[in-house]
Formats: structure tokens, C-alpha cells, sequence
């Protein structure tokens, strides 16, 4: 996901404005010389103005690469698998997340956290001897800690836990 | 005095805060020790846990994760050059061919015991600091309160691995996303879009643990997994560390302070330390050849220097609610729900809970040798687990941790983006941590600087005025600053930058 810096710095632009803008619409408070509106006004000029040095490369001389650790002679580096689509496998967590969301109430806990640990699982390359029973024990695990020890509302949903 | 100090002792010798400190050292170990899992990570999973304990109990919970973890981080160094925490990044390297010269338990001994020397030293410094400091920072006004926030900001963009411009951008980032919802001086709703989740603002934590625990998630999605520790008979591991504390005890002590520093400066923490200590270790000593190929030096002056930060990050954050470090951000946190509000106050009117502070690093500290033998003598068992089983784990935990928060799924929410949102900074050379440190000090930088502006009528002059409030405001505007020189001295002498480029 590395983008060149002019993209992420003209989005910090757009949205440094968009911030100073929305700010600058903000009602203020009878009276008063300084209300809500300032705040959002001073801190979307700096991000504006921080976008455009991104784009014009100021600041860039300043970064230092990345230090990986080379690999010894004996650890052979598994190249990874390349593919268009390689690069949106990191979605998949927060994809699960907004699935627990939508799910959670109507599956309930146990199902929907069992989906959940059963697909990271298997994605980061576990078979199927471990990705099944770490689905079947751990949202019991969790349950056990956070719905009974800590007593957050954990939904029921279809299957309700024994206890 | 004493009587402080016997009430401290009373609130810490529950059976409570003895099993959440035994337990939260435990967890932090495993956690520290796992490649890929950070302090801050264990740290911010342990939050909602904290929700349901007394508040001594919850800030020793942190207390002890956080001190374990940053030391468990050396193991994977050690064994495996892989470090089990950005803290030990510094130092694998030379840990690592330590061990390949048939030296692990001298490197793990090292790791243990300056860690616990260093983590003492933090804690002296915490007790010696924060009371004088307390004692200035009662005659502060909203005009020092916003200097000294606003020199908090910078420092965390000044010494952050990246370019100062992004940091800033970082900053100005986390300070929009605390600009969200109605708790602004004039109570309207900002930036929530007609939507009234985001009335209430976006809390820290969720966000907290989103950048550090889900985006960790989703970067092991695309790194390969670390190869399996090979299984070893340890010999002693204490053996010979007394002997390396009286021949390096001037470098320990350079650890130390180093740490202690960088502690305190605002957003730097632990790994920054151990950067730092090990570069230096490197420059002053005197067979600087030896370093790389498994030289015990370096290792005892960064071992000895990121403990050091982990206890004094917390002076800026108790004096000021200006974290320290993000261990300290998320302690801050906790301190605010547990109604111990930072603040000079807090040395006066709360004196006990600050000692029960203290006592516990100090007990954290030393519990840290047994845990930290034990914990070496096992890692072999422990770093078997395949991280395609600690992954699915850590996810529950984010999930029903961020809804544990305010039992609303909106949390879960606010964690997915988060995660998205520090994925991509990292990805791009953004430092999260800049982006944290607004977000946890937005609300007190508005507030400062709002109050400031009324007070003043709008005049920009009494922001000037006070003394301590000129000094903070040019400390302030020259880090602000910096980096711009830098930048110009570069431009105007190219032919040195491309020597300084070779000589590093």
C-alpha cells in the first residue's frame, strides 16, 4: 500500500480544506470572539499546508529506509505469493470487524467470532486440523472471560452459551 | 510522609492488585515475547480488562504489561534476530550473534537484568521529577498549558524516524479526529455528519487499538510467518551480570539517564531509547570495532535505557495528561475513567495512589527477574504457537474489547477504521504515534488555546507575556522551526549533505 507522496499529500490538501471550511461554517458562540470554529480552522490550514509540502517533497530527504533485517545464508526467503489481488488480503481484518457489527446481534456471539477466528485463521495459512478447533474453543474462551468474569452484554443470538 | 507511604502499601496489598499485577506480568510477557505484538499492543488490549477493576488494580495491570513486555521483546531478538518489539529492534542484531557465538544466556541475563536495573532507575526518576514539577506546574495558566501542549506536539514530530513534515501532518491529523463531536467550546456538533454515534466523539482507546493491534493484523496478512525457534538447553542465566554491572556501570548509567529523557519528552518512548542508548553506546566506547559481532556493550546501555523510559514516560503524563510515550497515552486513559484525573492535584490531594504508583513499578521491576528466567527457560514452548492461531485471538480481543468500551458496537467500528487508517500511515512513512498524541491531547490543546484566546480578548500578546509561558512559546516555535532550518542548511550545502550521506 505505499502510494506516492503526492497522492497521500494532495488528500491531506483536500482534506485539510475541507476541515477549515467545515470549520469555518460552524456557528459561533454570542458574544465571544473565539468559539468551536477556531480550532478546525487553525488545525485544517496546518494540514493543508503540511499536504503541500508532502507534495513538493519538502521533509523527504529526512526519511530513512525501512531497516529490514537481511536473512542469513540458512533462512531461505519465501517470496511471497504475487497477485493483483495479494495487497487487499490485509483488508480482510477490519472487513471481519464490520462483519461482527452487522452479524454479531442476529448469529450471536459464539457463531459469528467462530466465522471470524476460522477465516483469520485459515488466511494466514493454518489448515484445517488447527483453524477448526481454534474456531471451536476460542469464542468460548473469550466468552467465558468477557461474558462471564467481566459481564459484558455479549449478544446471545441462536446458539447461547451453557452458561 | 510515612503515613502516605503506609496507606500506599495498604491499597497495594490486596489480593486484587497482587493477582492482576501476577497476571498482567504474565500476559505481558507472552505478549512482548511474541514477534509482531508490541507493548503498546498488549497495553491497549488490556483496557477493557482494566474497566472492571479498582483503579489501583488497573493501573497496576498496565504497569506490569508494559515494564514485562518491553524486556520480553529481547527473547525473539535474541534467539531468533527477529524482535519481539519495536523496543529491541536496536539491539537483535548484536543479541542475535551473541547467541550464535554460544552466548545466549550472557544476552538474555543482560536482557533481564539491566531491563530491571533500568526499569528502577525510570521509577527513581518518576519519584524525584514529578513533585517539584507538580509544585511549578500548580502556578500554571491556560496560556503555559498551551505552550507546553503544543512543545509536547513537536517533540513527538522532532524525534520521530520520519520526516518531521509527515509527522506534522500526523499531529494535525489526530488533533481533527479530537475536533469530532459536541464536547467543543461552544457544545454544537462538529464534524459528526448527522450521525449520532459521533456525537459523543471518537474515544481514544478504540482508536488506539485499531492503529496498533488491528493494523498489526493486517500486516501479518502479508508478511510471511517468522521461522520456528530452535529448542536449547540454558545454562545459568544470572551468571556472570554482576560482574558486566561493575565493568559497564558507567554505560548503564548513561542508559539510564538517556532513557529517563527520551521517557519524558513527549510521544518518544522505548524503542526510540534503545536507539538512541545503543547508537551512543556505539560512539563512546572504546572498542567500538567489537560491536556487531556479539558484544555485550551496546545491549547493557539500550537494555538499560528502554525500561528507563517506560516508567519516566509517565512524569509528563501524571503532571499534565501529556503522555510520555503511547504506553502512557493509554494510561492516561485509564486514568481518567478511574476518576484519578492527571494533574498536579493529583500529587497533593491523591499522594497515596501516587506512591501505590511508584511501589508498583518497583515490585513490577523486581518480580521482573524470576518472571523474566522463567519466561526465557519457556519461550521455546511458547513461541511455537503458529501466528495463524494468535492472530484470530488478538482480533476477538480487539472486537469485543472495543465494544466492552462503551458497550456499543459503534466501537467496533471506530477500531475497523483505525486499523485501516494505521495500516496506511505506516505504509507510507506517517508515524501513528504523532496521530495517537493528538488524538489523546486534542481536547486539552483546544481547550487551553480557546480559553487562552477569550481570556486574552483575541490579542495574541498575553500569550507572550508570563515568563515561563515566553519560555515554553520560543522552546515551542524553535522546534517548530527546525526541521525548516535543517532543511535549508541541506539545500544550501549539498556538497556536505552527500558526505554526511556517505559517513552514515
Amino acid at each position: 500500500m505505499r502510494l506516492p507522496d503526492s497522492v497521500t499529500g494532495s488528500f491531506l490538501v483536500v482534506l485539510g480544506t475541507a476541515a477549515a471550511y467545515g470549520g469555518w461554517l460552524l456557528p459561533p458562540v454570542p458574544g465571544q470572539p473565539v468559539g468551536p470554529n477556531v480550532f478546525p480552522l487553525v488545525i485544517g490550514i496546518g494540514l493543508a499546508l503540511c499536504g503541500l509540502a508532502i507534495v513538493f517533497g519538502i521533509g523527504h530527504t529526512f526519511e530513512e529506509a525501512e531497516e529490514l533485517i537481511p536473512l542469513e545464508d540458512g533462512q531461505a526467503a519465501a517470496a511471497p505469493p504475487q497477485g493483483k489481488l495479494y495487497g487487499l488480503r490485509a483488508l480482510l481484518p477490519p472487513a471481519l470487524l464490520l462483519f461482527y457489527v452487522v452479524a454479531a446481534d442476529r448469529l450471536g456471539f459464539i457463531i459469528t467470532t467462530a466465522i471470524m477466528v476460522y477465516v483469520t485463521s485459515t488466511a494466514l495459512g493454518a489448515k484445517w486440523k488447527l483453524a477448526l478447533p481454534l474456531a471451536a474453543l476460542s469464542p468460548f474462551a473469550i466468552h467465558l472471560i468477557f461474558g462471564k468474569l467481566l459481564r459484558v452484554p455479549l449478544p446471545a443470538g441462536l446458539l447461547p452459551t451453557p452458561w | 510522609m510515612l503515613k502516605t507511604l503506609i496507606e500506599a502499601f495498604a491499597l497495594i496489598s490486596t489480593w486484587e492488585v497482587i493477582i492482576a499485577m501476577f497476571a498482567a506480568s504474565v500476559y505481558g510477557l507472552v505478549i512482548g515475547s511474541l514477534p509482531g505484538l508490541s507493548a503498546t499492543m498488549a497495553t491497549a488490549l488490556l483496557v477493557p480488562v482494566t474497566f472492571y477493576l479498582s483503579p489501583i488494580a488497573a493501573i497496576a495491570t498496565i504497569v506490569a504489561a508494559s515494564s514485562m513486555a518491553i524486556f520480553s521483546g529481547d527473547i525473539p531478538g535474541a534467539l531468533l534476530r527477529i524482535p519481539g518489539t519495536p523496543a529491541s529492534a536496536a539491539y537483535a542484531d548484536e543479541a542475535y550473534a551473541m547467541t550464535r557465538k554460544g552466548q545466549a544466556e550472557l544476552a538474555l541475563g543482560a536482557g533481564v537484568w539491566f531491563s530491571a536495573v533500568g526499569g528502577i532507575a525510570g521509577v527513581l526518576s518518576l519519584m524525584i521529577l514529578a513533585p517539584p514539577l507538580a509544585e511549578i506546574a500548580l502556578s500554571f495558566s491556560t496560556f503555559e498549558y498551551f505552550w507546553l501542549a503544543l512543545l509536547g506536539l513537536m517533540c513527538a514530530t522532532l524525534v520521530a524516524r520520519s520526516s518531521p513534515v509527515k509527522a506534522i501532518a500526523g499531529m494535525f491529523l489526530g488533533l481533527l479526529v479530537s475536533c469530532i463531536g459536541i464536547e467543543n467550546p461552544g457544545g454544537v456538533p462538529r464534524f459528526t455528519f448527522g450521525l449520532t454515534d459521533l456525537f459523543g466523539g471518537i474515544e481514544p482507546i478504540p482508536a488506539l487499538v485499531g492503529v496498533f493491534a488491528v493494523a498489526q493484523v493486517m500486516r501479518a496478512m502479508l508478511t510471511p510467518e517468522p521461522p520456528p525457534l530452535p529448542r536449547r538447553k540454558f545454562g545459568s542465566i544470572m551468571a556472570g551480570q554482576w560482574k558486566l554491572t561493575k565493568k559497564y556501570h558507567w554505560q548503564m548509567t548513561r542508559g539510564n539517564i538517556v532513557g529517563i529523557i527520551i521517557g519524558v519528552l513527549p510521544g518518544a518512548g522505548a524503542d526510540m531509547a534503545a536507539w538512541v542508548s545503543y547508537a551512543m553506546s556505539k560512539r563512546f566506547s572504546k572498542e567500538p570495532e567489537k560491536f556487531g559481532t556479539g558484544h555485550v556493550e551496546g545491549l547493557v546501555e539500550a537494555g538499560a535505557s528502554n525500561n528507563a523510559s517506560i516508567a519516566s514516560g509517565w512524569v509528563p503524563s501524571l503532571l499534565f495528561g501529556i503522555p510520555g510515550d503511547t504506553i502512557a497515552a493509554i494510561a492516561i486513559g485509564v486514568l481518567y475513567m478511574k476518576g484519578l484525573n492527571p494533574g498536579p492535584t493529583l500529587f497533593t490531594e491523591k499522594a497515596s495512589s501516587m506512591y501505590a504508583i511508584y511501589l508498583m513499578f518497583i515490585i513490577a521491576n523486581i518480580l521482573m527477574i524470576p518472571l523474566g528466567i522463567a519466561m526465557i527457560r519457556i519461550a521455546a514452548y511458547i513461541l511455537l504457537a503458529p501466528r495463524s492461531a494468535i492472530m484470530p485471538v488478538i482480533m476477538l480481543c480487539c472486537a469485543v474489547g472495543s465494544f466492552a468500551i462503551g458497550n456499543n458496537m459503534f466501537g467496533v467500528v471506530t477500531v475497523a477504521a483505525f486499523g485501516i487508517i494505521g495500516y496506511v500511515m505506516e505504509a507510507n512513512g506517517y508515524p501513528v504515534a504523532a496521530m495517537v498524541l493528538g488524538i489523546v491531547m486534542g481536547t486539552m490543546v483546544e481547550q487551553a488555546f480557546v480559553t487562552s484566546l477569550i481570556k486574552s480578548d483575541g490579542s495574541i500578546l498575553p500569550f507572550f507575556e508570563r515568563p515561563v509561558a515566553a519560555i515554553l512559546a520560543a522552546m515551542a516555535i524553535g522546534a517548530l522551526l527546525w526541521p525548516v532550518m535543517v532543511w535549508a542548511w541541506r539545500k544550501l550545502k549539498p556538497v556536505r549533505t552527500g558526505m554526511a550521506a556517505t559517513s552514515r
